[in-house]
């Protein structure tokens, strides 16, 4: 399993990527043991009404092109779309869309919309001193505002991992604070785990790893699904 | 061999080479050999020169070739670019060698004579310290590289980036009451480094509390896997220097943005229970408070305040509240016992303990000590913090009040079965007549195993670190 993702990442360094696409990155997490949204990936927009049909709906596009980091920023993302139709017009939508950027779409992906639940920042970095680290935060202006993250030398166990979600200020959030809903710590734990653990990913692809960034993880009180991913290669 | 036969020259050499002293002005060396002499190192001194027959009346040899025997401990202090030849003419001869001189990685162009310094130290078959650095102390070698230093040894060794600081360390510590098993500078750190010295210090018998000085590390994943092993029995107390500059990569992820050098030390310390202090002052008392107090089973939460003054008691409670400690009003036997004793108006029993200077002469000043016992019969307390306003207590010139209150603490930390801390706060208003009693009674404290400072606030800093070993320990 860790040798696919190390395999992966040579792969993609091999082609000159910096950064992984997105259903590579996704496949990797799943491969480690974390969920991820079922998805279908199709080469043409065309083809979208055949990927619905595969998949329950409500579902979410996402433009799959080299280059493009930022989905979102250009408008590469459609989320909660209801059904077949919808999709397929979210297709022509976002096609125009590129055009109009210059970015050339390789394929689509299309997923589940993860059932609704807090958003989580888990993340990766190598530091120069003490190698793999992981991260853990909570999404939005938690990380990009408050910088309320905790980080932890790998390989973390089970008890970093708690006490890593137990550190943030926002903690308290997820066990339910001011009537939001409670939330599975432990479906956190495990992924902190997936990334950070002895044999995770950090530890196993160290020397092909720059930085991981799964955001949003959502998590809700049945578990923990990783929406996005980013990895960029050393 | 283990760690601790390979080191243990290192702090008790039989012979010292000294490579850089003149003879004809006042080097380094030169100086080093005056503080040998002084400290009363009982080894062989070898000054080293290419000419002279003899330096600071000792006799001198050629080069490090022409030395009879084996040389312990050879102290390098020669130009820069000289230094991996005097390494290279010591070979199978020296042990451990310290290279004072600068000029090596720490200066850009200085790198690649780094290597250079480092290859002949492996050619000669001798472990490197530095280069850039001071020197080693060891007060049970008699080996010491400032003056002033008390020959007087503890249990307390350090490892340190910076020679300068280590000074600092070695002399602002034993004002303090601190006494060291020994201290190395380990400047660049090119060969020996700060995790063979942690894991000699952990084996070493007389050494009981560690601190570690750093500026940056080649050896984090060595310092962290021996911080988190079964070897690390030991408190070590952490100063990292440069925590706030930044990395300069840019990050493309939100992860890589919000790592940097203050994130990774704070992680080492949550991970290994590694007390992580933030100045040369909190360092020298966390390092006190564990040369004087010895970690409880489970961590230290409660904490009782005893002394004179009530806005000091206010504001020692809040730096114990902001240290993480509880402040408990008494229950039970301890208010009750403590309101036997009919302290007269003015006094509060609750917690914090106030009773005004006039209160405590009472008896000859006796009561302070029925208040300390019932604090630590009473079983509330894990810490107690006593705190004296030494201006006030002074000028109650017929009964030797302080002197009573020092001494209750000490007989109640003898008999003491709770194993409950008991720290001493002398504040003083810097008068010549003041800080000399305190450094008496400071000393006497100290010995008997009370930890002694100047502020309420570095007190509760320093137990909170106390704390944080416990909780690890416990985890």
């Amino acid at each position: 399993m860790k040798k696919n993702a190390i395999e992966y990442l040579r792969q993609a360094r091999a082609e000159g990527l910096t950064v992984l696409d997105e259903p590579t990155g996704k496949r990797i997490l799943a491969d480690a043991g974390i969920s991820v949204p079922r998805s279908v990936i199709v080469d043409s927009q065309g083809d979208l009404r055949a990927a619905a049909d595969a998949l329950k709906a409500p579902y979410v596009l996402k433009v799959v092109a080299s280059g493009v980091v930022h989905k979102s920023d250009v408008g590469g993302v459609r989320l909660n779309l209801a059904d077949a139709d919808a999709l397929a017009t979210a297709g022509h939508e976002v096609s125009a869309l590129m055009r109009t950027q210059g970015i050339e779409p390789q394929s689509w992906l299309v997923e589940e919309l993860a059932p609704p639940g807090v958003e989580i920042v888990i993340g990766g970095a190598m530091d120069p001193e003490f190698g793999p680290m992981v991260m853990v935060g909570l999404g939005g202006i938690f990380v990009e505002v408050m910088r309320d993250v905790s980080f932890r030398i790998c390989p973390i166990c089970e008890l970093d991992a708690l006490e890593m979600i137990e550190e943030l200020k926002g903690a308290p959030i997820l066990r339910g604070a001011r009537g939001s809903q409670t939330v599975s710590i432990e479906a956190i734990a495990q992924v902190l785990l997936c990334i950070g653990g002895e044999g995770g990913v950090l530890m196993a692809c160290e020397q092909e790893l720059a930085e991981v960034d799964i955001n949003p993880l959502i998590v809700s009180k049945e578990g923990a699904v990783a929406v996005d991913a980013r990895f960029i290669l050393r | 061999m283990s760690v601790l036969e390979q080191i243990k020259p290192l702090f008790q050499p039989a012979s010292i080479a000294v490579v850089g002293a003149s003879a004809s002005v006042m080097s380094g060396g030169n100086r080093f050999i005056h503080h040998l002499k002084k400290y009363g190192y009982l080894g062989r001194i070898l000054p080293i020169h290419p000419k002279a027959s003899e330096i600071e009346g000792l006799p001198a040899y050629r080069s490090l070739v022409d030395v009879p025997g084996q040389v312990d401990y050879a102290y390098v202090a020669v130009a820069a670019r000289n230094a991996p030849e005097v390494l290279r003419s010591g070979r199978g001869k020296v042990l451990f060698a310290q290279v004072m001189s600068s000029g090596f990685s720490e200066t850009g162009e200085g790198a690649e004579l780094e290597v250079e310094l480092v290859s002949a130290a492996r050619e000669a078959g001798t472990r490197l310290i530095g280069p850039n650095c001071l020197g080693v102390y060891s007060p049970a070698g008699r080996v010491t590289f400032t003056d002033k230093t008390t020959p007087e040894a503890g249990p307390v060794g350090v490892i340190c980036q910076s020679g300068g600081l280590g000074i600092d360390i070695i002399r602002r510590g034993q004002s303090k009451g601190l006494r060291f098993s020994g201290l190395v500078t380990i400047g660049n750190a090119a060969d020996l480094g700060a995790a063979e010295l942690l894991e000699y210090f952990f084996e070493d018998n007389n050494t009981e509390v560690i601190g570690l000085y750093l500026e940056s590390t080649r050896e984090g994943r060595q310092l962290f896997n021996l911080l988190r092993s079964t070897k690390a029995r030991k408190p070590v107390v952490l100063l990292k220097g440069g925590q706030t500059m930044q990395g300069q990569r840019a990050a493309a992820s939100h992860t890589g943005a919000l790592a940097g050098t203050e994130r990774s030390w704070a992680s080492l310390s949550r991970q290994t229970g590694t007390p992580m202090v933030e100045t040369l002052e909190e360092f020298l008392d966390t390092l006190l408070t564990f040369q004087c107090l010895t970690p409880r089973m489970n961590p230290s939460t409660r904490a009782v305040l005893f002394g004179n003054g009530g806005g000091t008691s206010v504001l020692g409670a809040d730096a114990l509240s902001r240290a993480g400690f509880v402040v408990p009003a008494f229950r039970g036997s301890t208010l009750a016992t403590l309101e036997g004793l009919k302290m007269p108006a003015g006094s509060s029993v609750a917690n914090p303990i106030d009773v005004p200077a006039g209160a405590l002469q009472q008896d000859e000043g006796r009561i302070a000590e029925k208040i300390i016992q019932a604090v630590a019969a009473g079983g509330e307390a894990d810490v107690l913090v006593i705190h004296v306003n030494m201006t006030v207590i002074m000028s109650f010139r017929h009964v030797d009040m302080l002197g009573n209150i020092i001494r209750a603490a000490l007989k109640v930390r003898e008999g003491n079965q709770s194993g409950m801390h008991i720290a001493l706060v002398l504040r003083s208003d810097g008068e010549p007549e003041t800080e000399d009693l305190k450094r008496e009674y400071r000393r006497t404290a100290v010995k008997s195993g009370v930890a002694v400072f100047d502020e309420l606030s570095q007190a509760a800093k320093a137990l909170s670190c106390m704390r944080l070993v416990e909780a690890h320990r416990c985890r």
